[in-house]
């Protein structure tokens, strides 16, 4: 009941002629992001943060407008997966199975229709289980201590990114590389400037943002100098409304698809790509007759329910603890960072307006991106046929002109610049860049927190294994890295960006 | 061959950061002080650099001459770009360099020039007088 009232007024915040607008502008750059390849949500919404800041919009409004893009990135993921059979986004990848082949055989149209609703699906019944978890979690998570919160950072650095198969060790070596980025400028307890070489830039350390906007946005430019020409053909997608036959051929995998998806969402470094992989191969062991793999709409409905639903149960930690469940929440973190918004559960308490709202707007993206994706689907697909050199040049052009908005400073797009070629090489050398990111971007909060439960202890260190809940967040990081080991040894997840 | 150069990077990174960490003490109020975090963050980075560069595992295949010199060309017009800005303005500056990485990424040269020549003002427009971003037009050295 208190859940309801809440996300009434929530409505109320969402229904606002500027955010719904902003709901409605971001659905649309989302989907264009997502559908074109090589652009996933990760790169839109980093190359989007430094213009929400530029316009001022208040925290609210700016949360609207990331999410719905990001909501809009992952419903147009699957447009350049089926018709080119390049995933525009890694958790895409699963669709390009059986969607690229049901376009082969002329039934284009039909695959877009039902990754769509299944994307629907899945991003709705995650939102309806982001309104109900999210508050639990926000009030058992009021218990936790400096040392808890400590685990807590522990296990999300050991965890994310680290399941999706590169080597655990370098996923840890990217957090730990991030760390120490974040520890350069003036220490905030005592005043001493670390790490700064006499640079008075560097006194309050790496904008998060340049840095993410570098690592993503710069980086994915050198890859494009790499291999100037993308694979495949494009597919027609003819005619524009599918057999509603067909739509019901994909419904039971979307809510098998969702479920599993969320679940996957929710824990820390999964996200949408586990998502995706999961439901595909449960959907495929419960009802493939060998005709997975050939275009079989059970295929393409399974994983982009997944995909999708693991990006609204990627919210929920997120949100209510201030760690992020994949690589596009802990992009939208830095954001709500650098508003001075502390996520975690006093968020719900502190700022109702933001999360409700936030949730609210979830709701309605969704429905405008149904809208969006079934009708106007021909729309879309013509942003397919433009060239990369065309559009390449204007992202850098668009990261140029955000990160100098916020900053007023030529220093910063210098700094941009490296972390863009630092993104480049990590790349290379298989290291997933959402650790950097993360480490960037909470290493000063875990830094506070262990000082913190530290000098309750008076420097005994073993005052970090003396809670509950504590020793039952280090036991759930053990488990996840040795699911991360396996899986790794394995193979069968595709590597990360 | 890679993983190893990259696990040395991180064991001679992490071995200067707790090195450097020494020199940061402060006087009073923290009994651990702005050394500790430092030294949590840097030793395992030095273990585990060590254990890549003892166990590699994965091998990065580097793009040919031709791509890695497109690619220095790239990087080189975004510092560029980077350090113009503000000299030469917002206009030309973008004009060079989507010119430049729309012909690096193989752009037809008229295309290029029309593509460069209608985004640099374009996006001038757009952000600084349609939605109110402040960016240089014109740069410094034209006073």
């Amino acid at each position: 009941m208190e859940t309801l009232s809440a996300l009434g007024s929530g409505f109320a915040v969402a229904v606002l002629p500027i955010n719904l607008a902003l709901i409605f502008g971001g659905c649309f750059v989302g989907t264009l992001i997502g559908a074109l390849p090589g652009l996933g949500p990760v790169n839109g919404v980093a190359i989007l943060i430094p213009l929400t800041f530029a316009f001022g919009l208040d925290a609210t409004s700016s949360m609207i407008l990331l999410s719905a893009v990001y909501y809009g990135c992952m419903y147009g993921g699957r447009i350049s997966a089926i018709l080119l059979n390049i995933p525009g986004d890694e958790p895409a990848i699963m669709t390009t199975l059986d969607g690229y082949p049901m376009a082969k055989k002329g039934q284009a149209a039909d695959a877009l229709a039902i990754s769509g609703v299944a994307s629907f699906i899945g991003a709705t019944l995650a939102t309806i289980g982001l309104t109900l978890f999210a508050p639990m979690l926000a009030k058992a998570a009021i218990y936790f201590g400096p040392a808890d919160y400590f685990a807590l950072y522990v296990m999300a650095f050991a965890t994310i990114g680290g399941i999706t198969g590169t080597d655990p060790r370098k996923t840890l070596l990217a957090a730990l590389l991030g760390l120490m980025l974040g520890t350069v400028g003036l220490d905030p307890s005592t005043g001493v400037a670390r790490y700064t070489f006499g640079s008075f830039n560097l006194y309050d350390g790496f904008d998060p943002i340049v840095a993410l906007v570098g690592l993503f946005a710069i980086s994915e430019i050198l890859f494009f100098c790499e291999e100037r020409s993308h694979g495949g053909g494009l597919v027609p997608p003819g005619r524009v409304f599918p057999r509603l036959s067909r739509l019901r051929e994909g419904l039971g995998a979307s809510l098998r698809g969702s479920l599993i998806g969320f679940v996957a969402g929710i824990l820390p470094g999964a996200g949408a790509s586990l998502g995706a992989v999961m439901s595909y191969s449960f959907e495929k062991r419960i009802s493939d007759k060998g005709t997975f793999g050939t275009g079989d709409p059970r295929g393409v409905a399974a994983p982009e329910a997944g995909n999708n639903a693991a990006s609204g149960g990627a919210l929920i930690p997120m949100l209510t603890l201030g760690v992020p469940g994949s690589g596009t929440t802990a992009v939208m973190l830095a954001m709500l960072i650098s508003l001075n918004i502390q996520p975690g559960p006093l968020l719900f308490t502190r700022s109702p307006d933001l999360v409700w709202g936030l949730v609210a707007a979830l709701y309605l993206a969704n429905f405008v991106l149904l809208i969006l994706n079934l009708p106007l689907i021909g729309l879309f697909t013509r942003v397919l046929g433009l060239p990369a050199w065309g559009l390449m040049p204007l992202v850098v052009a668009i990261s140029y002109l955000g990160v100098y908005a916020i900053t007023h400073a030529a220093f910063d797009l210098m700094v941009m610049v490296g972390f863009g070629i630092l993104g480049f090489v990590l790349r290379k050398l298989d290291f997933s860049l959402v650790p950097v990111v993360l480490g960037l971007l909470l290493g000063m909060d875990m830094e506070n927190n262990l000082r913190r439960a530290l000098s309750i202890s008076g420097g005994d260190f073993t005052i970090l294994l003396q809670s509950p809940i504590a020793l039952a967040i280090y036991a759930l990081t053990a488990a996840f890295l040795g699911l991360s080991l396996w899986l790794s040894r394995r193979k069968i997840v595709p590597d990360p960006a | 061959m890679t993983d190893r150069l990259a696990g040395l990077f991180f064991v001679l990174l992490a071995t200067a950061y707790v090195w450097l960490s020494a020199g940061y003490v402060a006087g009073f109020g923290d009994p651990l002080g702005p050394a500790i975090f430092p030294r949590v963050v840097g030793i395992p980075a030095v273990i585990l650099g060590l254990t890549l560069l003892i166990w590699p595992r994965h091998n990065a295949v580097w793009a040919g001459p031709a791509a890695l010199a497109r690619q220095a060309v790239a990087v080189g017009l975004l510092v560029f770009y980077a350090l113009m800005l503000e000299p030469l303005g917002f206009v030309p500056t973008s004009f060079v360099a989507i010119l430049g990485l729309a012909l690096l990424m193989g752009a037809p040269t008229l295309a290029g020039v029309l593509t460069a020549a209608l985004a640099a003002p374009g996006l001038y427009l757009l952000f600084d007088r349609a939605m109110g971003l402040p960016l240089p037009l014109v740069g410094t050295w034209f006073g």
